[in-house]
């Protein structure tokens, strides 16, 4: 499967330099725009290093499969202009919840609500003196798509949570692509303080072809608890790459979780940083894929303290030939003793041609900890369709249930059940254009 | 109701029904009884039509209609049930929604009404009270962590709401204890009308003690090679099926 995976991979569309990117805007029409030096700073980088290094090739370690062909086609334009009325925004996830909106990656507070006691809002550009977590971005060399995020820097914000706040309700940041195929390059950090509680529901939606590049934080100070779940709610012209470190303070917890339908191409990497002792962190997500679609989670969960644990909890179906890649890495260091790390992937393909590709990994340098895997890849259950329609269940629908009730098992880790319903709803309605065009496909027969 | 003609029929390209013919009439429970690889669940399967078990000769009608070219769906839609030897597990999807699902589905395909929420659970109760069991059950996944007796349980739950014509027990004693064996029965037992018949497959005498047949076949070498009546299964179980072994070669 994997070397089926490489065959279809034309590395050449992919070998592509920063001038081989029609649609790529020099960077430096943004100077001048009064960015902070810090802004500026993390600009010239990050747009250094991109010209030298390009996007990443199936060479790469960590790039082997996932397809950024659909990112290079023509026409992805940042700042392309484009807008959205109050009234054309999808209706809130959750009534009763808060909304910061962002249209083509610029915050619009104009569209969005108050936002309660204990939250602050500040626009990126807006951050004089930027905190570690928004300006160290790691080693761009062996991270193109954070290069290019860096050397676009403008649009974004930081959310605070004050410390021993609970937000009752959930705040949703939805980010709107609007205008003729906008290419979009926020950074977004969301601080939690010491005993504090959010909810936060991040949206990304959108007609028409866009490209979403995204670099998000999280910091969980001490005993901190946050939910932060992700709905890429797309179409299948739309690419989305993303990168989210999460980094978890003493007995801090997180739970975070992302569903991805709506993609051409994709990849969400997630870095779980647990950087003190009793932390519970945990990532999970669903896909449902078909057509040429691809997507790719990559995960890192990080102990570098004692007493942590991690859980990493995905599963996804593919259909016709579209791909999915999952790469998750559990790393213990030396003195994080007694974790507890999980990771679990399971695919269903229901096409020949469908492909997943997993790669898990364990790096353990401590010696008392307690670390499983597992990974799975299958067709549909046979024996259970025929017991299913033995029972006068017509296949379609059967296939269906059976669909829906794998992918329901990752949802029930869910701790809010608003939450779960809402991923459920994705399911069904993707379950649905499946069962119709299986029916039209029996017809047709 | 159902009658089968000269049915042969191959799994993996290896004949097992070779020139089987029975009828069964509205409200007759007839057994089918025979030694391990005989064709007994063979047969099960093809009348469900499950993939893979493939007709090649022969005839089958059921409720008057040729069903040999039917999908499972349409022939359950019939009025056909098949109770599992071995009931699948179905993870994530709890007893309650395939219930409904199943009940719906064969409305639908019969052009009557869906059942409502609120009517589908005051049947669903009734059942559940009329077999003794437990509604603890309806809530965890199909058949997910039930033992053998449970998971037969299930299947007479799913009999009983269903209502089919022509319900069809293939093993259903197989891993039950005496008292798991009598609930079932009984459950069974309770379904019998005039218009209901019954085909149970089964190796041992034993359940037929429990739920009388009308009429008993013996199968060997994928034929019917004697029919008779509820004595036939008692002297089975004093010769074994040595004779037939013997009769087919």
């Amino acid at each position: 499967m994997a070397q089926a995976a490489v065959q279809n991979f034309k590395p050449e569309a992919a070998a592509v330099h920063a001038d081989a990117l029609p649609w790529l805007t020099p960077a430096q029409n943004l100077s001048g725009d009064g960015a902070p030096a810090w802004i500026s700073a993390l600009r010239d980088t990050g747009a250094a290093s991109f010209a030298v290094t390009g996007l990443p090739t199936p060479a790469w370690e960590g790039w082997q499969y996932t397809n950024l062909r659909p990112m290079t086609a023509d026409g992805f334009r940042f700042d392309a202009g484009g807008d959205v009325r109050a009234q054309d925004l999808p209706e809130a996830l959750l009534p009763d919840s808060h909304r910061i909106v962002l249209v083509n990656g610029r915050l619009r507070p104009d569209l969005g609500t108050a936002l309660p006691d204990g939250v602050k809002l500040t626009a990126l550009m807006d951050v004089s003196e930027p905190e570690e977590e928004l300006a160290t971005v790691g080693d761009l060399a062996t991270s193109p798509l954070l290069a290019l995020n860096c050397a676009y820097m403008r649009d974004g914000f930081v959310l605070d949570i004050a410390p021993h706040r609970d937000i009752a309700r959930p705040i949703e940041i939805l980010f709107v692509a609007a205008g003729d195929a906008p290419a979009t390059y926020p950074r977004v950090l969301y601080r939690l303080g010491e005993n504090s509680g959010a909810t936060l529901l991040e949206r990304h939606s959108g007609a028409g072809a866009h490209l979403t590049n995204l670099y998000a934080g999280v910091v969980l100070k001490q005993a901190a608890r946050g939910r932060y779940y992700r709905f890429i709610d797309d179409n299948d012209a739309a690419v989305h790459v993303s990168r989210t470190i999460v980094r978890s303070h003493k007995a801090s917890d997180f739970q975070g979780f992302s569903s991805v339908s709506g993609v051409a191409a994709g990849r969400q990497e997630f870095g779980l940083q647990l950087l003190d002792r009793g932390i519970s962190s945990s990532i999970g997500g669903i896909y449902m894929l078909k057509g040429r679609q691809s997507h790719d989670f990559t995960i890192l969960a990080d102990h570098f303290d004692e007493d942590g644990t991690s859980v990493q909890h995905f599963k996804g179906v593919i259909d016709d030939q579209a791909r999915a890649i999952f790469q998750g890495k559990i790393h213990v260091h030396r003195p994080a003793q007694k974790t507890d790390g999980y990771q679990s992937h399971h695919a269903l393909l229901l096409s020949d041609q469908a492909e997943a590709s997993a790669k898990p990994e364990l790096e353990i340098y401590a010696d008392d900890v307690k670390c499983s895997h597992g990974a799975t890849a299958g067709m549909l259950d046979t024996e259970a369709l025929f017991y299913l329609q033995s029972r006068g269940i017509p296949a379609a629908e059967a296939k269906a249930l059976l669909i829906r009730s794998f992918l329901n098992q990752v949802l029930e880790k869910l701790t809010h059940d608003d939450v779960r319903a809402l991923y459920a709803a994705r399911i069904a309605e993707w379950l649905g254009a499946e069962v119709e065009a299986d029916m039209a496909e029996e017809d047709a027969a | 109701m159902l009658k089968i003609e000269n049915l042969r029929a191959t799994v993996a390209d290896r004949e097992v029904l070779k020139g089987l013919s029975l009828e069964i009439k509205p409200g007759e429970v007839h057994a089918i009884m025979g030694p391990n690889g005989s064709g007994k669940s063979t047969l099960s399967y093809v009348l469900s039509g499950r993939d893979g078990y493939e007709v090649t000769d022969g005839s089958m009608e059921f409720m008057g209609q040729d069903i040999s070219e039917m999908e499972p769906e349409e022939r359950a839609a019939l009025g056909l049930f098949l109770a599992f030897q071995y009931p699948v597990e179905i993870p994530g999807v709890t007893t309650t929604t395939f219930l409904k699902t199943a009940l719906n589905a064969i409305r639908k395909a019969n052009g009557e009404k869906e059942l409502d929420p609120a009517s589908f659970l005051k049947l669903q109760k009734q059942k559940l009270t009329e077999l003794g069991m437990s509604a603890e059950m309806l809530k965890r996944g199909v058949n997910v962590g039930f033992s053998g007796g449970e998971k037969k349980r299930n299947e007479v739950l799913q009999l009983a709401m269903l209502q089919p014509k022509l319900a069809i027990l293939d093993e259903t004693d197989s891993g039950l204890d005496i008292d798991a064996l009598k609930v079932v029965a009984d459950g069974v037992n309770a379904l019998r009308s005039p218009d209901r018949s019954f085909l149970i497959i089964t190796h041992y005498q034993r359940l037929l003690d429990y739920i009388k047949p009308d009429v008993v076949h013996v199968l060997a070498q994928g034929k019917i090679q004697k029919t008779g009546g509820a004595e036939l299964a008692l002297e089975l179980e004093k010769n074994g099926y040595a004779d037939y072994y013997g009769e087919a070669a």
